[in-house]
C-alpha cells in the first residue's frame, strides 16, 4: 500500500489531495454515469429514429409502388398500346412493351395472357408462352385490380407491378418490372436519411441486392447479415467500416423467390453528435470545479497547516529551551487555530517561568534538592532517615578579609564556596546552607544513597585539598594560607520540609547535625582541618583514620570517639604509618591508665610533625590525672563544654 | 327492349302456327334471378335458319350503352348511335369483332357488322366506365332475360336444340344442353348460373 508515502508528504499537501481526489472521485463517478445514460439515450433515440425511419422507408416504397401502379395503369389504357396488344403479333407486342418501359423508364415490361402464360416479356424474351413468374401479383391484380411487389430476379431486386389491360374488360396483364440497384438506393437513401440496403435471404447466405454502402461496409454487412435479420424486431448494433452502426431490418416481402429486407443503417456517432458538446461542457466544468477545488483547498490548508508549522517550529524551539520565541496569534481567537496559539503562548509563558524558578531554586537550594521538590508535592514534614552532615568553615576568614575591600572579600568568599559546592556536588552530597564563611552538606538526604559516610569523607578531603590549592593565588596576592576546617557526623537526623506552607525549607534537623558542627568547631582545639565521628569513621573503608579522642558532649552521657581522616590507603606513606602505630599505641596506653608508658610515647611524639599539638594535649590530660588520680568510672573522655 | 322485339315478330311470319316455345330460367348460385343472361338454343342436326335482314342499335346515353347485353344473330348490322352532347369513341378488341368508331357524335353512317358468333366486349377509348357486351350467335332463336330472370325462346320448330345460356360475368362457362321440343309445347328450362364477383370499378369520370 501507499499510504507510508502519502503519510509523508506535508499536511497542506495532503488536504488539497484528498479534496482533489473527493471531488474528482464525484466527479468521475458522476461523469461515468451520465456518458452512460447519454449513450443509452443516444442508443434509443438512434433506435427510435432508425425505426420510424423505417416505417417512413415502408411508407415511401408504398408511395413508390403506387406511383408506379398508377404509371404503369395510365399506359396501360394507351389505345395504341391497347390495340398493339390486341394484335397478338409478338413482335409488334414486344415492340411496343420496349417502348412503353422507356416511357416511364421501366427496367423491363411483360404482357401476361388471362390465362397465365407469357405474352411476352423484354427481360427475358425466352420467356414466352411459358408461365409467368409470380402468378401471385397476377391473382392479386385479379382481385384488386392492380398488384405491386418486390421480386428478385436474376440477382436484382424490381419493383413488380401488375395492372391488367382493360379493352375495357382484362384482355391481359401487365407486368412492369423498375429495378432498385445502388442509384434508386441513394435516392431512397436523401429520403430517409439513413443508409439503405436492399438484402435477399432464400436458402443460402444472406445476398445484398443494392446498397449505398461502400464496398467496406457493404462486405461487412453482408457477413453479419444473417444476425441483423434475426434483431430485425429492434434492431442491433455493428461495426461498418470502422464506425459504430445501429441497424434495423425490416422485411419488405415475403413471398417470390426470396425474403427481402430492407436493412437501414445510421451511424452511432450522428446520433451522439449533439451529446458531444454537453459532454465538453461536462468536462470543462469538471476541469474548472477541479482548478477552483484546488486552489481553495490549498489556501485552506495553507491557512490551516501554516500557523502549525509555525507551532511546530516553536514548540521545537521550547524543547531546546528558548522561551522567548514568538507566536502569531489573533487575540481574542477567532478560531481553533488562534486558541491554540494563544494556549501555547501560555503554556511558554508557564514553561519560562518555571523554568526560571528551578533555576533559581537550583542556585539557592541544591540542584538535587530543586529536583526532588519539583518531582513531588511539596509538602511540610519530613521523614527520620540516616544522614552525614558535614560543617565547614574557612579558617581566619576575618582575619584573611582584613586587608581587603568587601567586595574582594565576598569575591574570596565566593572562591571558597564555589569550591566546597563543586566538591560537594560532585560526591553527590547536597549543599543545604551557606552559614557566614562556612557551609552546611548533607549526604544521604533528600536522595538515600548507600555510602554517604565514605562520600562525605572523601568529599571532605577533596575540599581540604582544593583549598589548599588556592594557597599559591592567594600569596601572590599578599595573602596568608589558607586552612579550612570540617566536621562530619553520621547520624539519624529528621531530614524535611520546615517552615509553613507558603514558605519552607528543606534541611535536616537533629542531635547529629549538632554534633557535626560540634566536630567543625573542634578541629580548632586539635588543629586539624578534618573531624568526624564514629560513625562516619565505620562507615568508611579505604581511609586511613588517626583517632583524636574520646569526647562527651554536653548534655549527652555517652562518649564519642572522634576520628581524623588522613589519607585514602592508596597514598599512605610508611613513614606517617609509623608515627600513627605509636600513636594509636600510646592512646590504648592513657585509657588503660598505663601513664608511664603513655606519657614516653606522647612525649616521643611531641616533636613529630602533625603530632606536636595531639602531643601537648593528652600531655596535660596526664598532668591531669596525675593530680587528680580517677576513680574507677574515668573512661578517658574528654568533656566538652563550649558550644 | 326495341331491338329484342324485332326478330320476334319475324319469327311469327316464318314459323307459322306449329311452333314450340322454351322458358329459360335463370338464377345464381344463391337462387336469385339473373338479369343480362342470355339464352339460345341451337338445332341440332340442321343449320340454324338465317333470320330476316336484322338489325340492332347500341345507343350511349350519359355515357352509358344501352343496352349493356345485345344478342345478335351473325350477319347483324348494329348502329351506334350517340345521345350525348359528347362524343365517344367505341371499340372492341374482341376477335370476334375488332373494330373502333373513332370520336363521333350523332348516328355513325356506317352500321358495324357483326359476321362472326362470339362475345364481343365494347368499350369507349375515353370513358373507361362504358362497357357494353354483344353476344354473336348462329341462330335466330335467342332471349335476354330482364330483371325476372326468365328469357321465352318464342316460334321455335318442333325438334332438338342445344340450348345455351350465357352472361358477361360468368365464372365458367354453362354447358350446353340438349332438349327436344314437341309443336305447340312450352318447355321450362331452368339454368343455374355462377357469376364472377364483379369488379369493384371506379366511378364515371
Amino acid at each position: 500500500m501507499k499510504w507510508p508515502r502519502f503519510r509523508a508528504l506535508r499536511l497542506q499537501q495532503r488536504m488539497v489531495l484528498l479534496f482533489v481526489t473527493l471531488l474528482m472521485t464525484v466527479q468521475l463517478a458522476s461523469f461515468y454515469f451520465i456518458r452512460v445514460a447519454i449513450e443509452e439515450i443516444a442508443s434509443q433515440t438512434l433506435r427510435e429514429e432508425l425505426q420510424v425511419g423505417a416505417r417512413v422507408f415502408r411508407r415511401l416504397l408504398d408511395q413508390n409502388s403506387q406511383q408506379l401502379v398508377e404509371a404503369t395503369s395510365v399506359l396501360t389504357y394507351d389505345f395504341g398500346f391497347r390495340e398493339a396488344i390486341a394484335t397478338r403479333d409478338r413482335d409488334t407486342i414486344l415492340s411496343a412493351l420496349r417502348n412503353h418501359a422507356s416511357r416511364i423508364r421501366a427496367s423491363g415490361m411483360a404482357v401476361v395472357g388471362l390465362d397465365g402464360r407469357v405474352v411476352a416479356d423484354t427481360m427475358d424474351e425466352a420467356q414466352t408462352g411459358g408461365a409467368y413468374a409470380f402468378p401471385d401479383l397476377v391473382v392479386q391484380a385479379e382481385s384488386q385490380g392492380r398488384a405491386s411487389g418486390m421480386r428478385v430476379v436474376g440477382g436484382k431486386p424490381y419493383q413488380v407491378i401488375v395492372v391488367p389491360i382493360r379493352a375495357p374488360l382484362p384482355i391481359a396483364w401487365v407486368a412492369m418490372s423498375f429495378v432498385i440497384d445502388d442509384a434508386s438506393a441513394r435516392d431512397l437513401k436523401t429520403l430517409a436519411s439513413s443508409d439503405v440496403t436492399f438484402i435477399e435471404v432464400s436458402g443460402g447466405a444472406p445476398r445484398v441486392l443494392a446498397t449505398t454502402l461502400e464496398p467496406g461496409p457493404r462486405a461487412a454487412l453482408e457477413r453479419s447479415a444473417a444476425a441483423v435479420i434475426a434483431t430485425s424486431a429492434e434492431g442491433s448494433r455493428l461495426m461498418l467500416g470502422g464506425e459504430d452502426t445501429e441497424v434495423l431490418a425490416t422485411p419488405i416481402e415475403r413471398k417470390g423467390t426470396g425474403n427481402l429486407y430492407s436493412v437501414l443503417q445510421r451511424p452511432v456517432a450522428a446520433g451522439l453528435e449533439p451529446f458531444r458538446a454537453l459532454q465538453l461542457v461536462l468536462v470543462l466544468l469538471a476541469c474548472l470545479s477541479l482548478a477552483v477545488t484546488a486552489l481553495v483547498a490549498n489556501r485552506l490548508a495553507r491557512r490551516l497547516a501554516l500557523p502549525l508549522a509555525r507551532l511546530a517550529k516553536a514548540a521545537g524551539e521550547v524543547a531546546k529551551g528558548r522561551y522567548d520565541v514568538a507566536v502569531q496569534a489573533n487575540e481574542p481567537a477567532r478560531d481553533e487555530i488562534d486558541e491554540l496559539a494563544l494556549a501555547f503562548r501560555g503554556m511558554t509563558k508557564g514553561l519560562a517561568e518555571r523554568d526560571k524558578v528551578r533555576d533559581v531554586l537550583g542556585k539557592v537550594a541544591s540542584a538535587a534538592v530543586a529536583d526532588e521538590l519539583m518531582r513531588g508535592t511539596v509538602e511540610l514534614g519530613g521523614e527520620e532517615r540516616e544522614a552525614t552532615v558535614m560543617f565547614t568553615d574557612i579558617r581566619n576568614f576575618t582575619s584573611l578579609c582584613e586587608t581587603l575591600r568587601p567586595q574582594e572579600s565576598l569575591a574570596l568568599l565566593n572562591d571558597f564556596l564555589t569550591v566546597i559546592s563543586e566538591v560537594v556536588e560532585q560526591y553527590r552530597g547536597v549543599v543545604d546552607k551557606y552559614t557566614g564563611d562556612g557551609a552546611m552538606a548533607v549526604f544521604g538526604a533528600p536522595v538515600a544513597e548507600p555510602g554517604d559516610a565514605q562520600r562525605a569523607v572523601e568529599a571532605a578531603l577533596e575540599i581540604r585539598r582544593r583549598v589548599l590549592a588556592l594557597g599559591p593565588s592567594l600569596a601572590a596576592r599578599g595573602l596568608p594560607h589558607p586552612e579550612i576546617g570540617i566536621g562530619l557526623n553520621t547520624a539519624r537526623v529528621i531530614a524535611g520540609n520546615i517552615g509553613s506552607s507558603s514558605r519552607l525549607n528543606y534541611t535536616v534537623l537533629g542531635d547529629g547535625v549538632n554534633l557535626a558542627s560540634r566536630f567543625e568547631g573542634l578541629t580548632k582545639r586539635y588543629r586539624v582541618p578534618i573531624v568526624v565521628g564514629e560513625l562516619t569513621q565505620r562507615g568508611c573503608t579505604g581511609v586511613i583514620f588517626r583517632e583524636l579522642d574520646k569526647v562527651r558532649v554536653r548534655g549527652r552521657v555517652e562518649p564519642v570517639r572522634i576520628f581524623e581522616p588522613l589519607q585514602l590507603a592508596r597514598d599512605a606513606t610508611t613513614r606517617a604509618g609509623r608515627a600513627l602505630d605509636t600513636w594509636h599505641a600510646a592512646l590504648a596506653d592513657y585509657r588503660e591508665r598505663r601513664w608511664d608508658r603513655a606519657r614516653g610515647l606522647f612525649e616521643r611524639l611531641e616533636h613529630e610533625p602533625g603530632y606536636e599539638r595531639l602531643a601537648e594535649i593528652y600531655l596535660g590530660y596526664l598532668a591531669d590525672v596525675a593530680a587528680r588520680q580517677p576513680g574507677p568510672e574515668w573512661d578517658a573522655a574528654f568533656t566538652l563544654f563550649e558550644k | 327492349m326495341r331491338a329484342a322485339r324485332f326478330p320476334l315478330i319475324a319469327l311469327f311470319a316464318v314459323g307459322g302456327v306449329l311452333a314450340a316455345s322454351l322458358e329459360v330460367t335463370v338464377r345464381d348460385e344463391r337462387g336469385n334471378p339473373v338479369e343480362n343472361a342470355v339464352a339460345y338454343a341451337t338445332p341440332k342436326g340442321a343449320p340454324a335458319p338465317a333470320g330476316p335482314k336484322r338489325t340492332a342499335a347500341i345507343e350511349q346515353i350519359d355515357k352509358t350503352f344501352v343496352p349493356h347485353v345485345t344478342v345478335v344473330q351473325a350477319g347483324t348490322t348494329v348502329q351506334f348511335p350517340n345521345r350525348d352532347p359528347i362524343r365517344h369513341h367505341v371499340y372492341s378488341f374482341s376477335p370476334a369483332k375488332s373494330f373502333e368508331i373513332k370520336l363521333y357524335a350523332g348516328t355513325p353512317p356506317t352500321p358495324v357488322l357483326f359476321d362472326k358468333p362470339g362475345e364481343v366486349v365494347l368499350g369507349c377509348n375515353i370513358h373507361d366506365n362504358m362497357l357494353a357486351f354483344v353476344l354473336v350467335v348462329e341462330t335466330p332463336y335467342f332471349a335476354k332475360t330482364p330483371r325476372e330472370g326468365i328469357a321465352r325462346l318464342e316460334q321455335l320448330p318442333a325438334g332438338e336444340y342445344d340450348v345455351h345460356v350465357w352472361h358477361p360475368a360468368l365464372a365458367a362457362p354453362v354447358p350446353a344442353r340438349t332438349v327436344r321440343l314437341r309443336a305447340d309445347e312450352t318447355a321450362p328450362f331452368p339454368a343455374a348460373v355462377t357469376l364472377k364477383a364483379q369488379p369493384a370499378r371506379a366511378p364515371a369520370r
